[in-house]
């Protein structure tokens, strides 16, 4: 590789005798300190994610359990298993699929609906939105969990102000919709990209359409919505990775309770490694998450094709 | 070409600098073999002498109160042994697991480890701790002054793998003054399930709180229930459960069922959404129950968070219709010397130390179980507040009606509590899904399945 690219470079410098010489040659240290100057990050890269990754697709080939130095290859046994002989795996499934397909639009939608009201001109708006965006710092983090935790418990605060005595985490019908609140409640990063987008759609439009007597919900639909798609599609992806791959609010809130409603994916997994010591199966599992999760994508792309809008293809 | 190998020779300081952060991992882990730790021992003595300070790892899990105290008395050990450094690493007991695990794999253990006789076997069968018998031998481990009933928890195969740091078991904690105020007795000390049913629907009935806090579908008490039978909740190698027969546990069950849908023990929906799980907010603690179980090294706790003016009895566990006692001590943690350790006689020093200093038993105060050195136990007998007077009182009360120790937790247990014990047995039983027959049963069935598998 560092041969590779100095040449090419040179190739395209008029050939000039020493000239072109001497200048390779440089280049060709200026690459060499190049890489030297970011081998922290390269050996970072190859310790921290590199490596890992190849361990864990070898590891779910076999059944190692972290404390015992010897394992033998089972093969496709793990991932056998986990479609035939699992069945909290397919609960964590389906609670995983619940809370995306839940949470997601909701927060999509949400973040839009805060995005165009901060995008209107008026006073403290930027005080407003830095207000709004607070919540999805903070909000992956422990701290919020467990105060989540005591605002949805039996003596928190929600029962408090309904004055009721509903245990909110215990209820097999109600735990998952605490963790989609959170999630919905966390609409800063995707709110800002909308506010981003918004301000990109031309003043003219809404103008052209206000002369010609449409309201401001026809306005959305039909200009601002449409505008919008390549950023709405943006949104939907990362937050469709991101939602596949939730863990800390339910390993804090419910821990997977009550009866696996909110056991989800990566919590089952971070068990089955942590708990049952089952590395080999959690490895296993965490490459079906990373399939589930590049068909779910490669899905959102595929029929991007009939609802995404991009301005040039007009034409 | 200069620059290049000036070049190529910083990329290697590099590499050496990355990679010499793994070597001292590497090594230990094949190095001392439990059989040879003796060659090893005497290596690390004589550097010991040789005036460099060695450095001792320890690690434990716990509160903050456990914290303090044990820094206290690595300083104390510090001062006595100048040549000895100690580092330490602290954590709850999650962390702890997910911390010692990593460590273990890397090859990168502490040399004393607080360890846990639900977890004694398993690390043991891994070879990650060494016997402790050599050192007790040649009076490095002081073991004179310890009962053979306080050790023989911390021994498998005969080899002395974990020390014990203090004696529990479990406790039903009554309040006293809401029983005075129901006009109630407490109960004998060889109570049965039936007595409980009666005395906590009393309690609820009269009162209007519950009369247990909950907790009775805890694995603890299956396991107590087979004791009290002479049984054993696992077989000897681990493979299967050990019981033959679910009939035991159908009637607990529908007994913890009927008690929870009677409003006189929360129900499994209110425990999952109870905020804290900590001894401090226990129900009994706020008064929102008469009666509730802990260990008995819990009862300072549960005394401190309850504030001054309440009064507590003590009782042990309640047992099956004509069981054996369903209590037994048990070793509330031990140190052990891990595997990896590099100077295993400071560790059997170090962990001497804690047994038998009386100066530093002062400053821990049994904040671990009673002591397990008669020596410590006389000495701080004057200096006990009420609910410590009551722990050890307990202990001595309970200490010669208790069931055989049970051995500790089968390489299976952590697997078959989570993916067995409560997501397949309990909560559809509790939750209305299936009745007490179907979860015995299904118990039977999966949890011999993931037992035969983890003993493999």
């Amino acid at each position: 590789m560092t041969e590779a690219v100095p040449t090419v470079v040179s190739q395209a410098v008029p050939a000039k005798g020493r000239g072109h010489k001497q200048k390779s040659k440089r280049r060709r240290n200026d690459n060499v300190m190049g890489y030297l100057f970011i081998s922290p990050w390269l050996i970072a890269f190859l310790a921290f994610t590199l490596i890992p990754i190849i361990a864990s697709f070898v590891l779910a080939f076999t059944n190692y359990d972290v404390l015992n130095p010897t394992w033998k290859w089972v093969g496709l046994q793990n991932f056998e298993r986990m479609f035939t002989a699992d069945p909290r795996y397919i609960k964590s499934v389906k609670a995983t699929f619940y809370y995306v397909f839940a949470a997601i639009p909701l927060r999509l939608a949400f973040a839009l609906a805060v995005a165009m009201l901060l995008n209107t001109p008026r006073r403290m708006v930027s005080s407003y939105r830095a207000a709004y965006y607070a919540p999805s710092i903070v909000g992956g983090s422990v701290a919020v969990a467990v105060m989540w935790r005591q605002i949805f418990g039996t003596d928190g605060l929600i029962n408090a102000i309904l004055g009721t005595n509903v245990a909110w985490l215990g209820n097999p019908n109600t735990a998952i919709w605490t963790l989609i609140i959170l999630a919905v409640w966390q609409f800063g990063s995707p709110m800002l990209i909308f506010l981003a987008g918004l301000k990109q759609i031309p003043r003219e439009f809404y103008e052209a359409a206000g002369i010609d007597g449409a309201n401001g919900w026809q306005q959305f639909w039909h200009i601002t919505l449409p505008l919008l798609t390549p950023i709405i599609f943006f949104n939907l992806v990362m937050q469709l990775i991101s939602g596949f791959m939730v863990f800390t609010q339910a390993f804090i809130i419910t821990g997977g309770a009550p009866l696996d409603t909110t056991l989800f994916y990566a919590l089952y997994l971070y068990q089955r490694a942590f708990v049952s010591l089952q590395m080999g199966y959690a490895s296993a599992m965490a490459w079906i998450l990373l399939a589930i999760v590049a068909i779910m994508t490669a899905l959102v792309f595929r029929s991007s094709s009939y609802w995404v809008f991009y301005g040039s293809q007009e034409e | 070409m200069r620059s290049r190998l000036s070049v190529l020779a910083m990329l290697l300081v590099v590499a050496a600098l990355v990679l010499s952060a793994c070597a001292p991992a590497v090594a230990p882990a094949g190095a001392p073999a439990a059989s040879d730790a003796g060659a090893t021992v005497d290596t690390t003595a004589a550097e010991s002498t040789g005036g460099e300070p060695i450095e001792l790892r320890v690690a434990w899990w716990g509160s903050q109160n456990r914290h303090d105290r044990t820094i206290a008395v690595i300083q104390q050990f510090e001062e006595l042994h100048p040549d000895v450094k100690i580092t330490y690493e602290f954590s709850s007991w999650d962390d702890y697991w997910t911390l010692l695990t990593t460590e273990a794999a890397g090859g990168n253990l502490p040399d004393v480890m607080q360890q846990d006789y639900a977890r004694l076997e398993e690390w043991v069968s891994r070879g990650l701790l060494s016997p402790m018998d050599e050192y007790a031998a040649d009076g490095t481990l002081n073991l004179a002054d310890v009962s053979e009933s306080a050790l023989s928890g911390g021994r498998l195969d005969g080899k002395l793998y974990g020390v014990n740091l203090g004696t529990n078991s479990m406790v039903v904690v009554i309040d006293a003054d809401k029983l005075a105020e129901a006009g109630l007795e407490a109960p004998a000390l060889d109570w049965t399930f039936a007595d409980l049913e009666a005395l906590a629907t009393a309690l609820h009935e009269k009162l209007g709180i519950w009369g247990f806090s909950g907790g009775l579908s805890n694995e603890q008490l299956w396991k107590n229930l087979f004791l009290s039978q002479g049984e054993w909740v696992y077989n000897e190698d681990g493979t299967a459960l050990g019981y033959e027969n679910d009939q035991s546990l159908i009637d607990y069950m529908t007994m913890v069922k009927r008690m929870q849908d009677a409003g006189v023990t929360m129900t499994r929906e209110q425990e999952i959404a109870e905020t804290g799980s900590s001894v401090e907010q226990n129900k009994i603690v706020t008064g929102e129950a008469a009666m509730t179980y802990i260990w008995s090294n819990q009862i300072v706790a549960v005394a401190t968070a309850a504030g001054e003016g309440r009064n507590f009895i003590l009782v042990p566990m309640p047992r099956p219709e004509g069981g054996a006692s369903a209590n037994y001590l048990k070793p509330s943690q031990f140190f052990s010397i891990t595997s990896q350790a590099k100077h295993p006689k400071e560790a059997a020093m170090f962990i001497d130390f804690f047994t038998n200093s009386v100066d530093a038993n002062k400053v821990l105060m049994a904040e671990r179980g009673v002591p397990v050195s008669s020596v410590v136990r006389d000495a701080l007998g004057p200096l006990l507040d009420v609910p410590q007077k009551q722990m050890f009182d307990y202990i001595g009360e309970v200490e010669p009606t208790v069931s055989k120790l049970p051995p500790p937790d089968v390489a299976g247990h952590a697997n078959l509590i989570t993916n067995v014990y409560w997501p397949v047995v309990w909560d559809p039983f509790l939750f209305g899904q299936q009745s007490a027959e179907e979860a015995a049963s299904a118990l039977r069935e999966q949890g011999n399945a993931v037992l035969a598998e983890s003993a493999q």
